[in-house]
């Protein structure tokens, strides 16, 4: 005891002090560890990986020769930035209006009474059939085009915006309102002032989920019929046995949507900063 | 209506409220009635007018005697109606078996203890971000088109919610209640099982109802890609034949499962938290 009291520079510190202080340590090399163990696992798969037959697991290498080729060397006159600019455009201009018409759809059925009772069940009924599941429709009835595709990311993200900003509406707090009232505020007043502000949360909410959701369905749309994009290069990969080239696009697409959910999270901090959680 | 409130007695009063209530109750009822009437209608009429393609819509009755077709006949897509709905039914039940079992665990465990959560949470920070669907190529190389390749897919959909949600309830245990579990002497182990499990079932709870949506929307594009029956192949089918009676038939089937399924997993939560009615 004396003499790690000595020799130690934290010997100010109790038993417990330095315990915790190991601890931190502990913690801080933790993740270091697991992800360097995740790249031996990714190196021991792919440890019979034969590049001329494409056979097996692809190394860390050969995936990374791939993404550099694909701008020697683009799929389809595009290299891979492009692929995914395609596919953000995609989700851009179904986001776009799903914010617009979405929000607005769902302030009319989570506030006013009569639309909720007669929407509510048509939107439900709707809400429960998986995004996915309109993609044949879809190209039934549309093609396989680009609008086709911007309309099925719309069906795919429009019901967890509208299901977030219905919920905000209708569970604004009673106090709330009746403090509007008492102030005498018109009903429109009551809406705009009182009922949105306080649900901002509940929408940005809503904003969150619907980018991820239409990541998610652009990528599935992409790989069932489509000449560009991220999920095009994977579906590529797939069928001309190229699993570089899918890995490729799938570290792309795990990149872009790490990106929009942080950025979307930026968003909701600058514009309602009070809904940050605190510690 | 006419008569002022003030002149009312308490008994007027409490039955006016009650028949008001009523009355609004009666009229959100016969709305949303109206609504699903007026929706079959608007369909109906679409199609009686032939303002759009046969070939791209068709009308709720032929739906309907579809259904009860395809009870008995496997064309065009080589199964039954039943046997699509098992097929289905397996893979997203294992995957979210699978994705429960293992996800939820983890969570809690991630969530109690630092020294797990620092070491799985890079893993699972560098795995979330990358859609289920886009594991389908990887899977189908690894496993073949079969029900597991399926099952791992929809495993993946239904993980991360489960982990998400069990982590954070476990984090919001409130500090009293550990405080208190620490005071009559438990161990860390006794406060995690019998205080912090408990108290982040509700958020646990959510995350599965989550999960079971999201593996059931997975489960559609997993038997898009790779499949040889089950009900999103049965809508593939109906698209490549265009059938759209039968892509109707599956979109309507596959969203009434979905709805049951949850009402089962409610049903199933209510039972197991009988404390959150009180």
């Amino acid at each position: 005891m004396e003499k790690v009291m000595s020799s130690n520079t934290v010997s100010h510190l109790s038993q417990a002090e330095k315990k915790q202080q190991r601890l931190e340590i502990l913690y801080k090399i933790l993740p270091v560890i697991s992800v360097l163990l995740l790249i031996s696992l990714w190196l021991f798969a792919s440890k019979d990986y034969n590049p001329k037959i494409g056979s097996g697991f692809p190394t860390p290498a050969a995936t990374w020769e791939r993404a550099v080729k694909l701008f020697t060397r683009p799929v389809k006159k595009m290299n891979l930035i492009m692929h995914a600019l395609i596919s953000l455009r995609r989700i851009g201009f179904a986001l776009a209006f799903n914010w617009t018409f979405g929000i607005a759809f769902g302030i009319l059925i989570g506030w006013y009474a009569k639309p909720k009772a007669f929407f509510s069940p048509m939107f439900d009924a709707f809400r429960a059939v998986p995004p996915l599941a309109w993609i044949p429709l879809i190209t039934l009835w549309f093609g396989i085009g680009e609008f086709p595709k911007i309309l099925i990311v719309i069906f795919g993200s429009l019901a967890s915006i509208v299901v977030n900003v219905r919920a905000g509406l209708s569970t604004v707090d009673v106090m709330y309102l009746n403090v509007g009232s008492v102030f005498n505020a018109t009903p429109m007043q009551t809406l705009i002032k009182i009922a949105i502000p306080s649900s901002l949360d509940a929408i940005f909410a809503g904003v969150r989920t619907s980018t991820s959701a239409a990541w998610m369905v652009v990528l599935a749309a992409e790989m069932l019929g489509a000449d560009s994009g991220v999920g095009f290069l994977i579906s590529r990969g797939m069928d001309s046995i190229d699993m570089p080239l899918v890995l490729t696009g799938m570290i792309a697409i795990g990149i872009v949507g790490a990106i929009l959910a942080i950025l979307t999270q930026l968003a909701e901090r600058l514009i309602c900063p009070w809904t940050r959680k605190s510690k | 209506m006419s008569e002022s409130p003030n002149v009312m007695t308490n008994e007027e009063r409490v039955a006016y409220v009650q028949i008001k209530r009523k009355q609004t109750q009666f009229r959100d009822s016969m709305l949303a009635v109206s609504g699903i009437v007026f929706f079959f209608l608007l369909w109906e009429a679409i199609v009686l007018t032939g303002w759009v393609d046969s070939k791209k819509l068709c009308s709720v009755l032929e739906v309907f005697k579809l259904f009860i077709l395809k009870f008995t006949d496997p064309n065009p897509d080589g199964a039954v109606l039943l046997v699509n709905v098992w097929s289905s039914l397996l893979i997203a039940l294992s995957g979210f078996g699978l994705a429960i079992a293992i996800g939820i665990p983890l969570g809690w465990l991630m969530g109690w203890y630092k020294g797990f959560d620092a070491f799985m949470r890079p893993i699972f920070e560098i795995i979330r971000p990358i859609p289920p669907v886009s594991w389908i190529p990887l899977s189908i190389v690894w496993m073949g088109i079969g029900l597991k390749a399926k099952s791992f897919i929809v495993f993946f959909a239904a993980f991360v919610p489960c982990l998400i949600n069990s982590y954070t309830g476990i984090r919001q245990t409130k500090e009293v209640l550990k405080n208190v579990g620490k005071t009559f002497g438990a161990s860390n182990f006794t406060v995690f099982w019998k205080v912090g499990i408990p108290s982040s079932l509700t958020m646990t709870f959510a995350g599965i109802k989550v999960a079971i949506g999201n593996a059931w929307a997975t489960l559609v594009a997993a038997e898009m890609l790779a499949a040889s029956s089950g009900l999103g192949y049965m809508i593939l089918m109906g698209r490549s034949y265009g059938r759209v009676d039968l892509v109707i038939l599956g979109i309507v089937v596959i969203g009434v499962l979905g709805v049951l399924i949850s009402a089962i997993i409610t049903k199933f939560e209510d039972l197991l938290m009988g404390w959150k009615k009180l």
